[in-house]
């Protein structure tokens, strides 16, 4: 009986490493994978390469003039007051999408001058700038 | 006048939590043997306090009194009678006075309820649950006392914002803070039952019945914040993953873990230790929402004002309670008698283990993408968002196994149970699970490959939950919130695969086609409404038998400059055609996304299930059959 | 011994996490930054909130020396309560410029009659486009302007406090 009881206590507690370590192992992995970093238009023009795969998040201003639309697509320019990225977005604009505010889009890089994007965020709040924007204008 | 009388009912409050600190702690080393009269006194004093002290401000936000700083940034005497109420716990200060209200409502309702329990236990219990009190209370008067005064009184009041103005916003924050609060009861008590020695079964039939109030209230606050997200935010979704979601998530999964676990500790007599951390950890959940979501220390969509003090005080309590259970429970371990008993591997035991790995895991998941931006923020700097798609890689394959778990899990039995015989009903209700998804599965080209087993499997559980009801021997609530789940899992699953959507930037007259529909903007009126004004389409969707309008609306607020978009949601049985539209530059385009939905009514009818299934355990006595 | 061991692991891993999140409260959350724009554009035009007459931007400075530029609103919390260090800054014999941000202009002379007034001018931004000339995001930020380069020497994010006092006062007396 006894040795029934250490073979069931040795075999939970291993199945409870195999999951635990199976468990780290696919966190580890999905993070890796499906993380957006957040850049800056300057960040970008200072990227050595670009990974097409990778989808990041661009903060900054959108641009006055710059947002032209068709039955399709809006385009416009995202600013940090130093670097410019045009942006190409098909899909639903937030409320506070205006020219002149803060916006962040998130997409897939074409070249260094040119974003997929396929979300736009905003805030609920309008005298809000999302915190991610105005660390990426600080640091240039 | 009423802030005054808010004010110094708290400190009253204060020093009743101050002495009964001490007396429980000096009553529990003694060796009485009765509860001193004085506790159920102070601790009624102490409650009435509260409640004068929450009433108050309630008081002050009806009658628009401006001279309290919170009413004149939260409120307007504009507002409806109704959310000038809701604005009470609408915001930082109030919110936290709630959740001071519900902690001293609960342990005066706990103390009322356990007078069959130890005296030491009982003592030890009001302890720790003064200890919570006490912080709160002290948090509320340093850092966000909701009675400051405002001089000269302003005539009006700031707070009118518009997308909170919503009722499932309105009673959502309370529903969810009774779960939460719920939690330290259970947290209270299982140390004060570590410490005292009495855990075991008769102790998890007492506790159990807190387990599932405040589960019952953390799933429909769950709900009602999702509800709200898809009514009112217009992104047409209900869930996003977003931070502040998460923090209400994490704590429900751990609750589920010790809602099963603790049934094992009633009929077994074990699990004992297992019990108790995951009582710590439900309630250190709570708490870190708390912490996470009012420190502003998260990215989230939904901004709360911020104020490092606040997070730091909250951090500091929230680890001084974690450490003090932690080193209550290593030096109190020994006093666990875990009597030797059989284990098999199929049981009811094993099942109850599995269901628990489960939640963990999903807990896990959870807890690292909502505070892994965090951690990486502060070692490297980097600024990063862990999306959607990480949580859908590493939950939705493990459905599988736990969606055939649940199908058989729960109609094991304990200690040791049997492979039956080959049973024909099984092999019945695979095969028309296998066909109603073959139907399903036919309609579309999905080619998401995993989405076939969970069809299947999904459609499976649901019908065994439904035969469960006439052939199980479970308990009815047992069934209800099973089904309840399997409805859910399966709404879910069938949503996130058929939905579909367009976005289109549209003129006056213009037509798109979508799904075979023929959706037309045929004009927008402009009228102004009281504060706002309002910019209403009108939007005909045709397809070949029939058609319907749609009419969504774009409200421009003045003071401060607002808009928000109220999204037009058809709502059938069987879908949702979900219309939201947006303003543009004035060359006369709007953005428009139109979103088919199936099954969405489902998603909230089956959490209404699941936690009725609940409600039914706590209202019939004798549910012992289980 | 194996207990301890546990013990004394969960303790660090604990204290590693409360450094973390400590360190997480403290990462700046600012709404902007200070090298947003540094130079402003004098050409533009406004209107006073007093008197309705619209003026130039540039008028309002003071060519030899340099002056304080407030922006603020009525239904905003923080600015009702930096206001007393604003009355404090005027009795110092500073020159305030005051922007009035989206706001209505009878709450915000309400505000100024009740709170007192430290401008020397108030001018009006109804749509928050003067703010963002200044690279002003939300309420309340200061700004310290050079009259002479037109450059922002220095910039305030939200409410001024006590400590502020003396160093705005410093700064003035250095690019007098």
């Amino acid at each position: 009986m006894y040795g029934k009881k250490v073979k069931f206590r040795a075999l939970f507690i291993f199945l409870i490493l195999i999951s635990l370590v199976l468990t780290i192992f696919l966190v580890v992995k999905s993070l890796e994978e499906n993380v957006v970093y957040f850049k800056s238009p300057t960040d970008i023009k200072n990227l050595n390469e670009i990974k097409n795969a990778q989808k990041i998040r661009v903060g900054g201003m959108v641009k006055k003039n710059s947002i032209k639309i068709n039955d399709k697509e809006i385009f416009f320019v995202i600013t940090d007051f130093k670097n410019e990225l045009l942006v190409n977005f098909n899909g639903s604009v937030p409320n506070l999408f205006e020219e002149g505010k803060g916006v962040v889009a998130e997409g897939f890089l074409k070249d260094k001058s040119f974003l997929n994007a396929d979300k736009i965020l905003a805030k609920h709040d309008e005298s809000y700038m999302p915190p991610e924007v105005s660390e990426a204008m600080k640091n240039n | 006048m009423s802030n005054y009388l808010g004010n110094y009912s708290l400190y009253i409050a204060l020093i009743a939590s101050v002495y009964l600190i001490f007396k429980s702690y000096l009553d529990a080393n003694s060796e009485n043997k009765y509860l001193d009269k004085n506790f159920i006194l102070i601790t009624s004093i102490q409650t009435i306090m509260i409640t004068v002290s929450f009433f108050s401000l309630v008081a002050a936000f009806v009658i628009s009194d401006f001279s309290n700083e919170t009413v004149f940034n939260n409120s307007h005497t504009l507002k409806p009678l109704f959310y000038k109420v809701s604005g009470t716990w609408g915001n930082h200060e109030g919110s936290l006075l709630l959740w001071l209200f519900v902690l001293s409502i609960f342990l005066f309702i706990f103390l009322l309820n356990s007078r069959s329990q130890d005296t030491k236990y009982k003592l030890l219990t009001i302890l720790f649950q003064q200890v919570i009190i006490s912080g709160f209370l002290v948090f509320i008067l340093l850092t966000s006392n909701p009675f400051k005064t405002l001089y000269p009184i302003p005539s009006e009041g700031l707070g009118l914002n518009p997308i909170l103005q919503d009722p499932a916003l309105a009673i959502h924050p309370p529903i969810l803070y009774l779960g939460y609060v719920g939690t330290s009861i259970i947290f209270s008590a299982s140390l004060a039952s570590m410490i005292s020695g009495n855990i075991g079964d008769k102790w998890a039939r007492h506790i159990k019945k807190w387990v599932l109030v405040s589960w019952v209230f953390l799933t429909i606050g769950i709900l009602l914040g999702s509800i709200w997200a898809y009514y009112e935010l217009g992104w047409g979704g209900f869930w996003f993953w977003d931070p502040v979601e998460n923090v209400s998530l994490m704590p429900w999964f751990c609750l589920t873990a010790l809602l099963h676990t603790v049934i094992v500790l009633q009929k077994r007599n074990s699990f004992k230790e297992w019990t108790i951390i995951l009582s710590i950890t439900t309630f250190s959940l709570s708490m870190s929402g708390t912490f996470l979501v009012r420190s502003g220390i998260l990215n989230s969509i939904h901004t709360f004002a911020n104020d490092p003090s606040r997070g730091l005080f909250i951090l500091s309590f929230l680890f001084i309670l974690i450490l003090m259970s932690i080193l209550i429970f290593f030096f109190n371990q020994n006093k666990i008698s875990n009597a030797a008993k059989e284990n098999f591997i199929l049981s009811k035991e094993t099942a109850i283990l599995v269901n628990n790995w489960f939640m963990m895991f999903f807990l896990s998941v959870v807890l690292v993408g909502t505070i892994y931006p965090i951690f990486l923020e502060v070692l490297n700097g980097s600024k990063i968002s862990v999306g959607p798609p990480f949580y859908h890689n590493l939950l939705i394959p493990f459905l599988i196994p736990f969606l055939i778990f649940m199908s058989f899990g729960p109609s094991l039995k304990w200690i040791k149970d049997k492979l039956k015989k080959f049973n024909y009903n099984i092999l019945i209700i695979f095969l028309v699970s296998l066909l109603i998804s073959y139907v399903i599965l036919t309609k579309t080209e999905n080619s998401f490959l995993l989405s076939i087993p969970l069809i299947v499997l999904s459609i499976y559980l649901l019908l065994v939950t439904i035969k469960d009801f006439f052939v199980s021997r479970s308990s009815i609530s047992q069934k209800i919130s099973h089904f309840g789940f399997s409805l859910l899992i399966t709404s879910i699953l069938l949503n996130g695969l058929f939905s579909n959507e367009f976005n289109s930037n549209m003129k006056v007259g213009d037509e798109r086609i979508f799904n075979e529909n023929v959706v037309k903007l045929k004009e927008v009126n402009v009228t102004d409404v009281d504060n706002y004004k309002s910019l209403k389409a009108s939007f005909e969707v045709t397809n070949k038998n029939s058609s319907f309008a749609l009419y969504p609306e774009v409200r421009i607020y003045q003071q401060p400059l607002t808009i928000t978009s109220e999204a037009d949601i058809k709502t059938t049985l069987f879908s949702d055609n979900f219309l939201v539209f947006n303003i543009l530059k004035d060359d006369g385009y709007y953005n428009v996304r139109y979103q088919y939905k199936p099954l969405m009514i489902w998603i909230w009818i089956s959490t209404i299930f699941i936690g009725f299934g609940g409600l039914l355990s706590v209202i019939r006595k004798n549910e012992q059959k289980y | 011994m194996s207990k301890n061991i546990k013990f004394l692991g969960l303790l660090l891993t604990l204290i590693i996490i409360f450094i973390i999140l400590l360190k997480g409260l403290n990462v700046s959350k600012d709404y902007s930054n200070e090298k947003l724009k540094s130079k402003i554009d004098f050409s533009l035009n406004a209107k006073k909130l007093f008197s309705d007459e619209i003026i130039n931007i540039s008028d309002l400075f003071d060519k030899n020396s340099s002056s304080v530029v407030n922006i603020w609103a009525s239904w905003c919390a923080p600015c009702r309560e930096e206001h007393q260090f604003l009355m404090k800054l005027k009795d110092m014999n500073i020159n305030i410029i005051g922007i009035n941000y989206k706001d209505s202009p009878k709450n915000a002379k309400i505000f100024l009659s009740s709170l007192g007034n430290p401008y020397s001018e108030v001018i009006i931004d109804n749509d928050g486009t003067k703010s963002i000339e200044f690279g002003a995001i939300g309420v309340p930020e200061t700004f310290i302007i050079s009259g002479k380069t037109n450059e922002i020497i220095k910039k305030y994010i939200g409410p001024l406090t006590r400590e502020n006092l003396i160093e705005i006062k410093n700064l003035l007396k250095k690019n007098a």
